[in-house]
Parts: structure tokens; sequence; C-alpha cells
């Protein structure tokens, strides 16, 4: 095995092992859920901004994954499993009707129109009564059924189950979009993100393909947000405000352009603000240091920062030889 | 009471007319959306609150402190933080996307998250016939309309205004005639920053003044220099009237949501219409 | 040596000799850019396995010709028309799918791509798998990826550029681009060849052997559609030759015919231009 797979297992491993690791302690716990909820929106968004769709209204789909679920579950007693996939597809049948119109827009306005489409599902979640709860939003949102398999029983009221059922989800989410890049599609869709137009002489159909990785993408999103929602088991649109989608679209820049790179980016900051939770107010002063030490300093974000490293070493040996 | 709604309209149309023009203004020169333009507009708006009320200063040295200083603070991040980028998109919109952290957080810390209000600035009311506007929004009105002919005559008037001018229409050839792109972006920066400043602080004194207000601005802005058409002054001004015209109308009959949504769809329209095509337009 | 390039291209070597057909044609293609006429009632013709100059001074339209036949813009009036169907309101990528391709004017290339992932993007009609294929590495996926790559090399091997394989598309020397731009036109197994102005910047070295793999183009079956400010190059290797001058058709004919035309002397400064 290369170097880089035994790696990739052996962070697997650590994944797999932590959760059981923090075992009884609430905190670590509700942290490692969040950073896993993060990684999965972020490693999405990056697939869709690879296409040249750079999106600051991702909250708004896992808004509609959270309370598509959320609503199918409680008004509608469908179980829980069911209730998050179905969340998966509402945010996807969302992100499908729109993705054609969107796929025309130009990268400063796609970026206009997807922060409007973010506040308006927040306001239409903030407005709906009916449906959402309005501003006080959706309780006793219940908690993925229970089962047993052999010894293990599986009870979600212990939070350790949540971690391993979104670890589940986020390694599945990393193994499918993962095979997408390094196919024949990824290839395109790197293609359309670099040079669109040439991409359509030579007969790629930019359009489908925008709008399929967007699909798929926000498919994720949205299981992101119906995890978020049977965890929390109340939900209210005040978590879904374009702050959510602009940390989203940071996770991705820190961690840079390569498949890692919204990883890295989302673990280490959804870490920071609990690392300095001391100096909680003025942690977005944090996140702003980091983006722009990152963008001006190392455009290809932190995955970037092992090959800087080992060009100017190389440059060094080679000045002091010369 | 339709009169009535249009009038309420007529004054917001201005303050939009007010945030679309330094929107516009940056766009044309710089070619790029300054995504924080609408904290600024919320600094300035908490500038007037803080002069005024803090610091009892009056209303008109109030305003020209906030422009002022919001004009500084323009320039400063154009030549700190988006000069470096000029031209490339995606950086200098997260650039913006940083700034709009950052000014948040810092009005929070410095000046709290709960509403303030500014004193209103002529109180009573006109009455026109079945019509009562209160004398505040006549002032925003005013001032809108003030402010756009002083920023027309500087544009026509003056060598910079000309070079700006220049600059948004052909930045290469606006170059090869003498034009420092450098002191034309951070004036058009500078400019932008102080009109949203005078903006914030309107709007600040007919509604509140809280540090999450931004929002409210670069939405209304935004859709203003899409209807309008980006880098089009008279576009920002006819925009800006006919927005805030309906949404005047529309909060008559419907909820802001419904204006939202209505405003949305428009827009994503007018995109596709417009030929945004592969080999077209910008 | 030629490799074989073109499967889809019917082999002709052993028939009778016969007229051209009329593979593709333009009749009278126009376009209005607000009040202004950049192009006017063109007519053009090329059949199959030919090789069509368009010639006329800088800002004839001869590029937005181009830009018209493969759908980026949408022409005012006329049609475009492939073996019988009518192009005009179709998407780009759906007229490479019928059998267009072209080069640009300054080279476009995927810059962050090696050359042979440039290939790869470029190889997309040729037998891309599609969207979902990637996610399971079936036989069928491995296949098809194999596939592309060879032919990939094939087609890097007829302009020459095989060595290059693995340079990023950005740092290559000039006329490599150019190179790199016919080889990606032709990966997508074209019908027709639009060549915007490919030996615009090279010496006279690279200048032959870009005609020699012109010609071998033609060899396989792939009509082409030449733009080129070169007259000496055009003249040696156009069949016919059609010359524009402010949108507009001011002479048509083969190289000879053409050469001796007062219009289109009169169009282009500086007659000594022509003389062989």
């Amino acid at each position: 095995m290369s170097r880089k797979s035994v790696a990739n297992l052996a962070l697997v491993v650590v994944a797999l092992l932590m959760p059981a690791a923090a075992r009884g302690n609430e905190y670590y716990l509700h942290v490692y859920m969040m950073c896993a909820i993060n990684t999965i929106a972020a490693v999405s968004l990056r697939s869709i901004a690879k296409t040249g769709q750079m999106s600051i209204g991702q909250a708004g789909f896992m808004a509609v994954g959270a309370y598509a679920s959320s609503i199918l579950a409680t008004k509608m007693n469908l179980p829980v499993y069911w209730a998050m996939l179905m969340g998966g597809f509402a945010s996807m049948l969302l992100a499908a009707l729109i993705g054609f119109p969107l796929s025309r827009i130009r990268t400063v306005y796609f970026v206009t129109v997807t922060m409007f489409l973010g506040e308006i599902i927040r306001l239409v979640a903030f407005e709906w009564r009916s449906v959402t709860g309005g501003s006080t939003g959706l309780e006793s949102i219940p908690p993925p059924a229970a089962f047993s398999m052999g010894i293990l029983h599986v009870n979600f009221a212990n939070r350790i189950y949540f971690c391993y059922l979104a670890l589940f989800v986020l390694l599945f989410v990393i193994l499918i979009l993962y095979n997408i890049e390094r196919s024949h599609a990824g290839t395109v869709l790197s293609a359309i993100g670099q040079e669109e137009s040439l991409s359509a002489s030579v007969g790629i159909n930019v359009a489908s393909y925008k709008v399929l990785i967007l699909c798929v993408g926000c498919f994720f999103t949205g299981l992101a947000g119906s995890l978020y929602a049977h965890y929390m088991t109340v939900l209210n649109p005040d978590a879904f405000s374009i702050f959510t989608s602009l940390y989203v679209l940071i996770y991705v820049v820190v961690g840079g352009r390569a498949f890692a790179g919204p990883i890295v980016g989302a673990v280490i900051l959804t870490l920071i603000p609990e690392i300095f939770a001391a100096l909680k107010e003025y942690q977005p002063f944090v996140f702003v240091l980091i983006l722009f030490l990152v963008v001006f300093l190392l455009p290809g974000g932190l995955t970037d920062l092992p090959r800087r490293i080992r060009e100017s070493a190389g440059r060094t040996s080679a000045g002091e030889a010369g | 009471m339709l009169w009535q709604g249009l009038m309420n309209g007529l004054s917001a149309g201005w303050i939009y007319v007010l945030v679309a023009l330094g929107l516009t203004l940056v766009f044309g020169i710089m070619r790029t959306v300054q995504f924080s333009h609408g904290e600024i507009y919320m600094l300035g708006a908490h500038t007037v609150y803080y002069c005024s009320v803090a610091m009892g200063i009056n209303m008109i040295a109030s305003f020209g402190i906030a422009a002022a200083a919001l004009f500084l603070l323009g320039v400063i991040i154009e030549r700190l933080l988006f000069r470096r980028f000029r031209g490339q998109i995606e950086p200098s919109i997260i650039v913006a996307i940083g700034l709009i952290l950052l000014f948040q957080t810092v009005a929070v810390i410095a000046f709290g998250s709960n509403e303030k209000t500014v004193p209103r600035l002529i109180p009573g009311v006109l009455t026109i016939g079945e019509i009562r506007i209160a004398w505040d929004r006549v002032l925003t009105m005013c001032v809108g309309a003030g402010a756009m002919l002083v920023l027309f005559a500087f544009i026509k008037g003056t060598k910079l205004g000309q070079a700006m001018l220049a600059s948004s229409q052909d930045p290469e050839a606006a170059t090869l005639q003498g034009v420092n792109v450098n002191h034309v972006s951070a004036v058009a920066m500078g400019t932008g920053s102080a009109l949203a400043a005078v903006a914030g602080g309107l709007m600040g004194s007919v509604f509140t003044v809280e540090p999450f207000m931004g929002s409210f601005a670069i939405t209304k802005g935004l859709a203003v220099i899409i209807l309008g058409g980006m880098g089009s002054i008279g576009g920002a001004v006819v925009g800006g009237l006919v927005l805030g015209l309906v949404d005047g109308v529309v909060s008559l009959y419907s909820s802001m949501t419904m204006a939202y949504i209505v405003g949305f769809a428009l827009i994503v329209l007018v995109l596709i219409i417009r030929p945004k095509g592969l080999m077209g337009g910008d | 040596m030629m490799a074989e390039l073109n499967p889809l291209s019917s082999c002709r070597s052993g028939l009778q000799p016969y007229p051209p057909t009329t593979m593709f044609e333009t009749k009278k293609l126009t376009k209005y850019f607000g009040g202004v006429c950049a192009v006017n009632a063109l007519d053009l013709v090329v059949g199959e396995k030919e090789i069509i100059g368009l010639i006329g001074p800088n800002g004839a339209g001869k590029t937005t010709v181009f830009n018209l036949i493969t759908g980026f813009i949408r022409p005012s009036g006329g049609s475009i028309v492939l073996n019988g169907e009518n192009l005009v309101g179709k998407k780009p990528h759906t007229i490479a799918e019928r059998g267009i391709a072209r080069t640009f004017q300054i080279a476009k290339s995927f810059p962050q791509f090696t050359v042979i992932q440039n290939m790869a993007a470029a190889g997309h009609l040729f037998g891309g798998a599609g969207f979902w294929e990637g996610i399971v590495r079936t036989p069928r996926y491995r296949r098809k990826e194999r596939n592309i790559q060879e032919h990939s090399m094939r087609t890097l091997s007829f302009v020459g550029l095989e060595a290059w394989k693995d340079a990023i598309a950005g740092t290559l020397p000039h006329a490599h681009q150019k190179l790199l731009g016919v080889a990606m036109a032709l990966a997508a197994a074209p019908k027709l060849l639009l060549l915007d102005e490919p030996l615009e910047g090279m010496s006279a070295e690279e200048v032959d052997r870009a005609l020699e793999i012109i010609s071998a183009i033609r060899a396989q079956g792939i009509a082409v559609l030449l733009i080129e400010h070169n007259m000496r190059a055009v003249m040696r290797i156009c069949d016919k030759i059609v010359v524009i001058s402010f949108g507009e058709e001011i002479a048509r004919g083969t190289p000879e015919e053409v050469k001796q035309n007062d219009e289109v002397i009169k169009a282009y400064l500086g007659a000594a231009s022509y003389a062989e």
C-alpha cells in the first residue's frame, strides 16, 4: 500500500476510535459531532465549487434537509432513518429545480443569488409558523430508532451512537465524492471550473454537469442538516443564518484545494472556537485572521503547506549549494 | 393608502440608491462586488449614533464625521486588502466575506447587540392631503437626491471624476491615458463607503441601529445593481427607486418575505435573460 | 507513420474519386451587433476532405464566423448546415457532438492540467465515462479510461507532443500550446475542424511541421476551415479560399484565382505579400 493510503487508513481508524475514547464526556462527543456535520457540508461545497459554483447559501440547503426531516418524523411519523434520507432528497430537489437557471449565471452573480437563496429559506422558516414553528421552531425531534445487533445495543439517547452515525455518513460522502473526483467526471468538473467555454467546445455539457454535482453536493448537505436536527432535537431558523453558510465556505478556503482540504479546514476551524472558548466573543477575529493569513500568504490553503515547505527547503539548499 | 405606501417606498428607495451607488461605483472601477458594503453601512449608522447620542454632537456634524470616517476606512481596506486581488473575482469575494465577519464582531463588541435609536432628525410630520410623511423621510429623500447630484457633478466636473469614469468604461485605455488606477480605486472605495455610511445613518434615524442591519443593505443594494445594471450609476438610481416603490407597495398587501421571494425570482430572471452566456457580457 | 486517428470517418481510399459532397455549408449567415453588421450573408461551402481558407484583413469578422458556427453566438439570420442538419440555435457542446471542433486564436487549454489531462478532458466525446460511472470502478469503466488514454496518446503523437504529456499546459512554449489546441480539437474525432490562426507566432520550421499535420488531418478524412494571415501557407495548403472584408465575401476561388483578384489586392495593403 502506498504511504498515502496508509496515512488515510490510520486517520480513519483514529476517527473510529475517538468517540469510544471520549465515551461519557458529553462535551467532547458534541464537538466530534459538530466536526462531522461541518465536514460533510464542507466536502460537499468543495466539490460543487470546483465547477466555479461558489455558493454562500449552503445553510439554506442544510435548513431544507433539517426541516424536511424533522417535519416528516414528527408530523408524519416517518421512521427517522427514512426521514433523514428524505431530508437529503428535499435539499436535492431544490438544487435540481434552481440548478439549471443557476448554471448559466457567472461566479459573481452566482454568489449573490446563493446568498439571497439562503436568506429566503431562513425567512420562510421564520415566517411559515404553521409548518416550521416560526422563530420558536420545532421541538421534540425524535432520534433514530434504537436497534440491536448481537451484543451491540444502539440507542441514540447516548450521543456516542450519533457520532458514529455521523462518521459513517461522512465516510460514505467522502467515498462517493472522492471516486467522482478521481474519475473522468472529476476531470470534466475540474475542466469546467478552469475554462467553461473550452469545455463546451470539446463537447462537455457544462450545464448538466454543474447541475449534477450541485444536486449530489446538496443531497449530502441536506443529510448534514437532517443529522443536525435529529441530534439537537430542537430546531430554529437561527441555526441557518448567512454565517453558517460563510463558515462552510471559510472551511473550504482555509483547508485548500486538495480533496483533504475541506476536511482539514472544517475540523480545525470547528475545534478552534472550542479551544479558545474563553474568548468566545472574540472567536470570529481568530477566524478572520486565519482566513486572511491563508488568502494572502498561503493561497493553496493549509493542505498546501507541506508542498510549500518542501519547495522553500529545496530552494534554500540549492542556494547554499550554488 | 396606496399613495402612503408609494411615499414610504420612495423614501426607502433613496436609501437603496445611496447604498447601490457605492456598490456600483466599486464594481465599475474595481470589477468586484464589495460584499461587506452592508457592514460599512452598519458601521456608519453606529458612528452617527455614537457621535450624536453618546457624545452629544449635533446631527449634521455626526453625519459628516461618519462619512469622513468610513471614507477613510474604505481607502484603508482598498489599499491593504482589495488592491492585491484587483481583477481576481474569487479572492476578492473571500476577502469581503472576511470583512463581513470582522466588522460585525467589532460592532457587537464595541456597541453591543441591542437595538439603539438615533433621535429623529426633524420631528413632526408633513401632511399633504391624505398622505402623512414624516419629515425625516422627506429629509432622507432630499439627502439621497442631493448626494446623487453631488456625485454626478463630481464625475462630470472634476478631473478625478472623469478619471473614474474612464476607468470604469475601459481600464486599459484609462491607464494608457495616464490614469492612476490605484488612486481611482481608493477614491471609489472611499466614496462608496461614505455614501453607505450616510445611508446607514439615515436608516438608523428612521428605524433602529443594530449590528445586524447590514444584511438588509447588501441584499437591497445587490438587487438594485443587478436590476439596474452593474457599474451603471443611472441604473443604481432608477433601480433603487423602482425597488423602493415595489417594496413600499408589496409590503402593504403582503409580507416582507413574499417581497424577497418575488425580488429573488426577478433577479434570477434578469440574470438569465441578459446575455451572460459563456462568451458574452463583461 | 500517421496513426489511425479517426475511427468514425469513412475510408475512401479504395473507392473511385468523385466530387466532394457538400458536407458543410453556411447559407446567408448574418450577424448584427447592435446596429453594426459583423457578418453579412456569408455563404461558405466545405466538402469532405477539403481545406478551405478564410482570409481577410483584421476585424473582417472571421473569428465571429467561427463563433457563430460553433454556437457561441447566435446568428441574426441564415443557416449553418452540417450533413443536412441545421445547427443554428444548438448549444456549443451539441455542435461539438455533431462533429465540429475548433481551436482558438489565443491558444486555450486547461491551465492547471497536464497535457495528457487536457487530452483526457478533450476526449470526453470520444468515450468519456458518464457522471455516475466512475463511482464504482467496474471493468467497463476501466476499459473506457484505457481507451481514452490510448486515444489521447495517439493524438498527441499525431501532432508530435507525446514527449510533453506530463507537462503542465500553461508552461508549454507558444507553438506547442497551439499544437495542443489542435490535438484537443482532434480528440473529439470531428468531421470538420475550424482552425483559428494556427500558425500565428510560429517559426518557419514550425509552420512547415504544422502544415504537414494539417495535410495529415485531411488525409484522415477531416475537413478543415482555416483562418490564417500567413499567405504563403494559405496558398500552399488550401483547396479553395474565401476572402472576406467587413463581414462580406469579396472573392472566392482557388488560390491562383484569388491571388490575381483586384478586389482582394485592394483589400489587403501590400500586394507584394502575394508574390510567390
